[in-house]
């Protein structure tokens, strides 16, 4: 049957500003404006809670035994925390957020935040993004590339340990996000020209990508300059009175449980994402193209280089005399100096709202200890545990490391370290040994995508599922627990 | 009009852009074809942005483009792009970034009016409902999603006509199932129902369903309006009056051999939040696509 009419046009037939009588209009008006409300309540609504958890705490007397101010830094670190991870507001607005109720909560007056705001951890992680973006843009990334292969041959198992060894030595110097960026194209390169289709490649990615994360991860504790939240450490051992370890020193500690670790890495994600292809052909010989194509080394790329090696020769002589972050900064101004990087370029790739966030935190940490917060906590922790304590001295390094472990896969590493570290402090032991457990476990963020930059750069590579954190970072989590728990008591204790 | 097929990943998206795409060349709509990719911690972005552009360098495409590149092939093998820009080929790097870490790529439509490739990152409904907020998008196409509260709101949130392709099997001839009542929200869905059928050809089911036992006069008259429009389009259908509660009466009415259309709700959106509304149950329910008209 033929139609008498075809409709051209069904959303003209009830054009509502047109044909809609008044109050009809008014209604759908009324209706799109609860909607956007409603949209924007359920948006925030762990801003909400937050302001509310906070808003009732703040009207409860402050628990015996603790300072009203202490009361109340505590309640700021509730409201933060839940705030940060769930993020209904930005990051920055976050941080604002800290510094102000510190002010307004009575805790410190303005300049007194301020000053506790900055310090040589900031400085340090402003330093090591900003280097971070002159190393990358270096393109050593292709002479790696080159290095490992001469090494590794077409092997997937020489070149997964070729990824896990020289991810954890860079990180160690130059800071996890910065080895995850120059080798992710590696990685990337060898999955793609292997396979075309992910879902051929899936074990082959996980495998090398993890090998770069946790690499990166495990490197990263190596040294004080492996990581802003080493260095929060750092910041922390000075203000507090306690007695800070040197670079040296602390390379000493700490780097043979980074070498101890890296084997058993390389054999869990062996065993976790057994790979389709054991043999790379297709992958090593684009990859030779890409080097090929990169041209002869540049004499400026030397010179990055050397510029890096004095600033890592700064960290071992001068780090204790001007700090970890002053020699960052120095670095940063030599390469800018040299025109070796562009402000425009490090300023795009800085997240500053991310700086002023750790900037914050590091400042409620030094409320939490001078208010005597930390103090309270860990006496309610000894408390809750206290014979264990006494008879087990390795308990309380168990709590520490489990607190802290569980924390940086929630909220960030240095974040963590910031706002645990004072707590973790006032648990009774040498300073030195608990603030090296703490440094150390906040980099097992193995278990989620968002505990450190490495994993999320892998996870935001799009090869990567959440799941597949779970599925080697248990393993590789409950192993370094188990390693760090028994090294720290054994070999530090013989190193004295 | 301007049509927003949302694709999550080759393997589940296919029958949703196959559809999209039917309906909107039946409408000759303006296509976007959108991909949002997963989120990134805030802390991360500066470094994840710095690592994406240490790919670029390796001609290594971001996460989410070979999406975007199985959309361009099934755009050309079905033809619905022009035969100049099938010869071109996917170009990756015509992909323009805009706001932030939008991208976007432009292609001249064959059978429709443009077709654009967008790429997105974070969290789907705040990407959706914003990238449906600035394109004034009329109908958003999306596959099926198990999770109750994702459905509510898409249902809530996203200020378009909603199509979600669930349960789609291109092996059944579907019939149009056209759920009618006394709400401002029937008549013009009844309308998009009556187009959809012409462009495919397809019958209609004009069902009324009352929870008493006699049917108003409003009910009566919008199933009476709905089959007097249908008859005069020319285009096959039954009316059914049927009592019982209407959302079990209109899922178990569809089967899996319906598409099923509806008006939205104009319930205030207090209480569609609390108590939720007939689409809503009905889309949560329903074994078959359903396209849901505001």
């Amino acid at each position: 049957m033929k139609p008498l009419f075809i409709l051209k046009n069904p959303f003209g037939f009830l054009s509502c500003h047109i044909k809609c009588n008044f109050p009809t209009r008014m209604l759908r008006i009324l209706n799109q404006y609860t909607t956007n409300l409603i949209y924007g309540i359920t948006r925030s609504r762990w801003l909400v809670a937050a302001f509310l958890i906070g808003f009732i705490l703040f009207l409860l007397p402050s628990p015996e035994g603790l300072t009203v101010d202490g009361y109340r830094t505590i309640i700021i670190i509730i409201v933060a925390l839940i705030l940060i991870i769930t993020e209904p507001i930005p990051l920055p607005g976050i941080a604002l957020l800290i510094i102000i109720l510190q002010v307004y909560f009575g805790i410190a007056d303005a300049n007194h935040v301020a000053h506790s705001f900055m310090n040589d951890a900031v400085f340090f992680i402003m330093g090591s993004l900003m280097l971070a973006v002159a190393i990358v843009q270096q393109g050593w990334d292709a002479r790696i590339a080159l290095g490992i292969i001469r090494l590794t041959g077409n092997s997937t198992l020489k070149i997964s340990i070729g990824f896990i060894v020289i991810s954890a030595v860079m990180s160690s110097f130059i800071g996890e996000h910065t080895v995850a960026a120059m080798m992710l194209p590696i990685g990337m390169t060898l999955i793609r020209y292997t396979s075309d289709d992910k879902t051929k490649v899936k074990n082959l990615a996980a495998l090398l990508l993890f090998s770069i994360a946790y690499g990166s991860l495990i490197g990263s504790i190596g040294t004080p300059s492996g990581g802003g939240r080493n260095a929060i450490m750092m910041v922390y051992w000075k203000e507090f009175g306690l007695a800070p370890i040197s670079y040296g020193k602390w390379m000493l500690m700490v780097y043979p449980l980074v070498l101890l670790q890296l084997p058993l890495l390389t054999w869990i994600l062996w065993k976790s994402f057994v790979p389709e292809y054991l043999m790379l052909d297709s992958g090593i010989r684009k990859l030779k193209v890409q080097v090929a194509r990169s041209g002869m080394i540049q004499p400026q790329q030397y010179f990055a280089v050397f510029l890096f090696f004095l600033v890592f020769l700064g960290w071992i002589f001068y780090s204790e005399t001007v700090g970890l972050g002053i020699i960052a900064l120095t670095g940063v101004v030599m390469y800018l100096v040299t025109g070796l990087a562009k402000w425009e370029e490090m300023s795009k790739h800085v997240n500053w709202g991310v700086v002023i966030l750790f900037g914050a935190t590091i400042s409620l940490g030094t409320m939490v200890n001078e208010t005597g917060a930390a103090q309270w906590i860990a006496g309610q922790v000894l408390n809750f545990a206290g014979e264990f304590v006494s008879s087990i001295p390795v308990f309380t390094d168990l709590i520490i490391v489990l607190m802290t472990t569980t924390l940086a896969n929630i909220l960030s590493s240095s974040a963590t370290v910031a706002v645990l570290a004072p707590i973790t402090l006032n648990l009774p032991g040498d300073s030195i040994h608990i603030g090296l457990i703490t440094a150390i476990a906040s980099a097992f963020g193995y278990f989620t995508a968002v505990a450190a930059p490495a994993c999320t750069i892998i996870y935001a590579s799009g090869m990567i599922k959440a799941k597949d954190f779970l599925k080697a970072g248990w393993k590789v989590g409950a192993t370094s627990i188990l390693m760090v728990l028994i090294y720290a008591n054994i070999f530090w204790k013989l190193f004295g | 009009m301007k049509f927003l097929i949302a694709v999550g990943s080759k393997k589940y998206s296919e029958p949703t852009l196959r559809v999209g795409m039917q309906v909107a060349k039946a409408f000759g709509a303006s296509v976007t074809i959108l991909y949002v990719g997963p989120k990134v911690s805030a802390f991360s972005s500066s470094q994840v942005r710095l690592a994406r552009e240490s790919m670029d360098r390796w001609e290594i495409e971001h996460p989410g483009v070979e999406v975007l590149e199985w959309a361009f092939n099934f755009l050309a093998e079905n033809n619905y792009i022009t035969p100049k820009m099938i010869e071109a080929g996917f170009q990756k790097n015509t992909l323009v970034t805009t706001r932030g870490d939008r991208c976007e790529l432009f292609l001249q439509g064959a059978v429709c009016e443009d077709v654009n490739l967008i790429l997105r990152n974070g969290d789907i409904i705040p990407e959706l409902r914003d990238e449906v907020a600035k394109g004034k998008y009329n109908v958003t196409i999306i596959g099926g999603s198990k999770k109750r509260r994702m459905a509510h709101d898409l249902v809530q949130y996203i200020n378009s006509s909603i199509f979600i392709v669930k349960e789609f099997n291109h092996e059944i001839g579907y019939r149009l199932l056209m759920a009618t009542d006394d709400s401002t929200g029937t008549k013009k869905a009844v309308k998009f129902g009556a187009r959809v059928s012409q462009a495919f050809d397809m019958p209609i089911d004009i069902l009324t369903v009352s929870k008493k036992s006699f049917f108003g006069s409003g009910y009566r008259e919008a199933s009476k309006k709905a089959s007097t429009l249908i008859r005069r389009a020319g285009i096959d259908g039954e009316v059914q009056l049927k009592v019982g509660d209407p959302v079990d009466v209109i899922v178990e009415s569809a089967g899996q051999d319906h598409i099923i259309v509806m008006g939205a709700s104009t319930a205030n959106p207090v209480k569609k939040f609390f108590i939720g509304s007939k689409p809503l149950k009905v889309m949560s329910d329903c074994e078959c696509p359903i396209l849901i008209v505001k």
